[in-house]
């Protein structure tokens, strides 16, 4: 990854409004060279409308795109060297998988000086096509028409490649299977490529960044790991993953003593309804007591049985997934979620060390 | 730029001098491409320009020519042609007499009286609103039958209701002399049933069914269509919440039907009041129209108060086509019928009332049907191929001979043939890459497409007459520029003519189609480095194509067809066509007129079978 030239691709507080509503909202992003980055959201969040103004489909209402540090105001999509993989797939339905791939050589000169054909046998055999060019498009399974859309973005060799929902067609195992494909090839290429999806699992799964999405503009922009560890909001707490978030007014601030088992730490006691649960602060924190804080736990983190922050909860209802059992709590009035091997059933205690909370927000 | 990810590896080995001939050759041929890449993206811009430039041209600057002649006179701008059409109870009726000053009370006595005069307008109107009322009456039991019945044929019915847009109307015309006239086939038929005889023919009873014939299957078109898209589910929904089927029918399904029956209500409003052929034809100058009137003027070189009627009357089109658009645009309900109501059999299940009353309908509507609709093509086929002693060719051995033999002044046949397929093709080169063009712009988004639009389309409103008289007035009389005078030639003044009456066709064929081209197919085209012009050219039209075909068959079969622009521009030349050679031997042989019917009826029902084969469905009326 070249962290040092200009990013591959950046928008710099892009707006796109049609008429009254305002689909991006003063957008700024880099996406660095060779990055696979992602930008997910629920739908109606922009995100396919700003990889629509990268690929010059759309142009912004106010701000600039940029492709390597140079402005693409004006160029049209053809004169921008990147690849795009609709939804849809969006193959010529007249033409073989052959001349779809073949198609954008028409324009440009097969990348590496060999001819149009060997380029097209080449992208083929890499979406393990080989010997599919003279089908129709029509008589292939969507994984397959999935593929052959890839083949043909990537045959121009361009620049940047756009994925819009390349997966949501397919089911479910196929997209996981597809989804670790598209990796391997964007790896091998290294290519720059923007993918945009709702679905917040795929967009962990795959990505070098992600970019969570909401009203226009992201709400965070970061690692995978990060976004599901230290969500920035609580949308972005509730969005990727399941999540527990609960919000009180901070009664305490103390540092603990040694012979206390979370040593070393600073903690708030935070008052909900009329339970006090210590929460673990950055040792930096300038959190006072009267502040509201909102902290959310992970369904996973939440321990049955446990006896520091112990809740009282009733169980609702359990769905029963494979290797967890997602439990749905009543604690107070609360919705709760817990994640259980071994399901809990009636009146259960559960509990969440200070150190699993993770704040999102605060209000002095 | 990251272009070559596999040419760095590729290319590590070449030296200096490899390479830079490598970048010469490449530059050399980026240059090509860069020039050829120039065309392609100025391309539709280039299109666009031409088009309306053309239509500028043809259209636009004749009908301005006809506005002018009718406030222009002796050199000086005036009114008074139109005020003297608006005040003269001839036009107007008694109404008339109220613009004229006179006081109100004695207008409204002469209304109420039971001389009153109607005026041109007035008929016009009256018959227009008549023929209406027959054109709805005679549609909506054929979309009940269309849309709610399955039997042996009834898709071959369905596509034979666009029909009467190809079928020239002067030859229907023909059909109904031969049907209605004294010696007609239908009074051979009371005849044979002791019922006396009866002569339509002149009456306005004959021009009001000849224009049901033409508009009917207009209404069934749309009603059926709207029938068609009703979902199911909302009327099992309503039969479930314990709507009888006369309730569920009333509540649910009607109201989704009025719009459509309007829309063909208002354009056979409009079709008729600006009839002609019809009633040049059938009714003669006794039953005149408007447009008839305007005919008789241009032929009395009456030109000021011929443009100036004609321009009355486009108002009053313009205004109902505006009145109605505005209708359609609050109204319309775009249900996507995701299971249509499920077809019965003709053949009753059982004997119950309930199964057999609305069949004995149909069946009685089949027999007027048959009058109305076979009986005109017919009794014209049976009538080219009769004579007084029966069954004889000689009607088309008339037409050989007068090829022949005929003098100069006379209708040449073959010449009319001749010119008729030249018309034809000629306007179709002109009409085809036009509306193409028309139906891109009009199907793309961007500031301004709503005027480019209403100004493409405008055509559709305006009058053969008007067209005509424009380019005789404007092209063929010779305009100035800069001091030299330019004439068109009455077969060029024909052809722009008809390529004017026909692009609007191949627009409503083709921008369907590409409506329904998936955006994302000539973006992904883009994305790959398809300059616009060549994603239409690569992706686009080669999807549409059989919309194209379709089109280009309408274009051709509305020349073919072609009669009001054509009389005014063929009066002074010999320039005839089929339609006017028909025209010509109506009055006073109706054999040879109905044999050159049926090579009209052979011409166009070919150029149906065409648009039928090739997604006739699409078009969007």
């Amino acid at each position: 990854m070249n962290r040092t030239g200009p990013p591959a691709v950046e928008l710099d507080g892009v707006t796109r409004r049609y008429g009254e509503t305002t689909a991006v909202d003063d957008l700024s992003l880099a996406v660095r060279e060779g990055e696979f980055f992602t930008l997910v959201g629920p739908s109606g969040c922009g995100k396919t409308t700003t990889l629509r103004l990268i690929a010059g489909f759309e142009d912004p209402t106010q701000g600039e795109v940029r492709f390597s540090g140079e402005s693409v105001t004006g160029v049209p999509p053809e004169d921008r060297d990147v690849g795009v993989v609709f939804q849809n797939y969006a193959l010529f339905p007249h033409m073989t998988v052959g001349e779809n791939v073949a198609y954008g050589l028409s324009f440009t000169d097969p990348p590496g000086g060999g001819s149009a054909e060997a380029r097209v046998r080449e992208l083929l055999e890499l979406v393990d096509l080989g010997g599919m060019a003279d089908r129709d498009p029509d008589t292939l399974s969507g994984g397959q028409q999935q593929r052959v859309a890839m083949a043909r973005a990537l045959a121009p060799g361009p620049d940047v490649l756009l994925l819009d929902e390349p997966m949501s067609a397919l089911d479910a195992k196929l997209r996981e299977r597809l989804r670790v494909q598209v990796r391997e090839i964007q790896q091998e290429l290294g290519i720059t490529t923007i993918y945009v999806t709702h679905d917040q699992e795929e967009a962990l799964a795959v990505s070098d960044r992600v970019a969570v999405m909401r009203d226009g503009t992201p709400e965070q922009v970061a690692p995978p790991r990060t976004i599901y560890r230290e969500p920035a909001t609580e949308f972005v707490a509730t969005f990727v993953g399941d999540n527990n978030v609960l919000s009180g007014e901070v009664t305490a601030v103390r540092s603990t003593d040694a012979a206390d088992a979370d040593s070393g730490q600073t903690i708030a006691d935070v008052t909900v309804d009329s339970t006090t649960l210590p929460v673990a602060l950055e040792a930096d924190s300038d959190l006072s007591s009267g502040d509201r804080l909102t902290f959310c736990v992970r369904p996973e983190r939440l321990a049955v049985d446990a006896d520091r922050n112990a809740l009282t909860a009733t169980v609702t209802s359990a769905e029963f997934l494979g290797e967890t059992t997602r439990v749905h709590l009543d604690w107070d009035g609360r919705e709760l979620l817990l994640r259980a091997e071994d399901p809990p059933t009636g009146t259960v205690t559960v509990g969440f060390a200070p150190t699993d909370a993770h704040i999102v927000d605060r209000r002095s | 730029m990251a272009r070559d990810h596999d040419s760095d590896a590729k290319g590590a080995g070449s030296d200096h001098s490899e390479k830079a001939t490598e970048t010469a050759s490449s530059l050399s041929r980026e240059r090509g491409r860069t020039v050829r890449n120039t065309i392609e993206r100025r391309g539709i811009v280039g299109l666009a320009v031409a088009t309306i430039a053309l239509l500028l041209g043809i259209f636009y600057y004749p009908v301005a020519t006809v506005f002018i002649d009718s406030v222009l006179v002796d050199g000086r701008l005036t009114g008074r042609v139109f005020i003297s059409i608006l005040q003269d109870p001839f036009y107007f009726g008694e109404p008339a007499r109220l613009l004229a000053g006179e006081p109100i009370a004695s207008v409204i006595e002469g209304v109420l009286s039971p001389d009153r005069r109607l005026g041109v307008i007035g008929f016009t109107a009256y018959q227009a609103a008549l023929s209406t009322v027959a054109s709805v009456a005679l549609g909506l039991p054929a979309a009940y039958l269309l849309a709610r019945y399955e039997f042996p044929g009834r898709r071959t019915l369905r596509s034979l209701t666009i029909l009467p847009f190809v079928l020239p109307s002067i030859m229907v015309g023909v059909g109904f002399v031969a049907t209605f006239g004294r010696n007609g086939t239908f009074n051979a038929v009371i005849g044979v049933l002791g019922l006396g005889q009866v002569d339509l023919l002149f009456t306005l009873e004959a021009v009001v069914i000849a224009h049901a014939f033409y508009n009917a299957p207009l209404v069934a078109r749309v009603t059926t269509a709207a029938w068609e898209s009703v979902d199911a589910s909302a009327v099992e929904t309503a039969r479930s919440l314990g709507a009888s089927p006369f309730r569920a029918f009333r509540d649910v399904v009607a109201p989704q039907l009025y719009p459509s029956v309007l829309m063909g209500a208002a354009l056979t409003f409009v079709f008729t009041f600006s009839t002609f052929p019809i009633v040049l034809a059938l009714g003669g100058f006794q039953l005149a129209t408007v447009e008839v009137f305007v005919y008789r003027l241009i032929r009395d070189l009456e030109y000021a108060e011929a443009a100036a009627l004609a321009l009355i009357e486009l108002g009053i089109s313009l205004g109902l086509l505006y009145a109605y658009l505005r209708y359609e645009a609050k109204h319309t309900v775009r249900s996507r019928g995701i299971r249509p109501l499920p077809r019965r059999s003709l053949t009753p299940p059982s004997f119950s009332v309930r199964e057999l009353l609305p069949r004995m309908g149909l069946a009685v509507y089949a027999l007027v049907a048959l009058a109305v609709f076979i009986a005109p093509i017919a009794s014209m086929i049976v009538a080219s191929f009769s004579g007084p002693e029966g069954l004889t060719l000689a009607n088309y051995q008339f037409l050989i001979d007068r090829q022949t033999t005929g003098a100069s002044f006379q209708v040449q046949p073959w010449d009319a043939v001749r010119n008729s397929l030249l018309f034809g093709v000629a306007s179709l080169v002109v009409a085809l890459p036009m509306g193409v063009v028309v139906a891109v712009l009009t199907t793309r988004d961007y500031r301004g497409r709503k005027l480019v639009d209403a100004v493409a389309m405008a055509p559709l409103a305006v009058s053969g007459i008007v067209v005509g008289l424009g380019l005789l007035r404007g092209l063929v009389f010779g305009v100035e520029v800069g001091g030299s005078r330019f004439a068109v030639g009455g077969g060029l003044a024909i052809v722009a003519a008809h390529a004017v009456a026909g692009y609007p066709f191949v627009v409503r064929t083709v921008a369907p189609g590409l409506e329904g081209v998936d955006h994302t197919l000539v973006e992904s085209a883009r994305a790959l480095g398809a300059p616009r012009a060549r994603a239409l050219l690569d992706i686009e039209l080669p999807l549409v194509w059989p919309a194209v075909i379709a089109g280009a068959a309408f274009a051709f079969a509305i020349s073919i067809g072609e009669f009001s622009a054509t009389i005014v521009l063929a009066s002074g030349t010999n320039q005839f066509t089929m339609p006017i050679a028909i025209e010509r031997f109506i009055g006073r042989r109706l054999g040879p007129a109905t044999a050159m019917g049926v090579v009209l009826l052979v011409v166009t029902s070919a150029s149906f079978l065409l648009i039928d084969r090739l997604g006739g469905d699409d078009v969007g009326f």
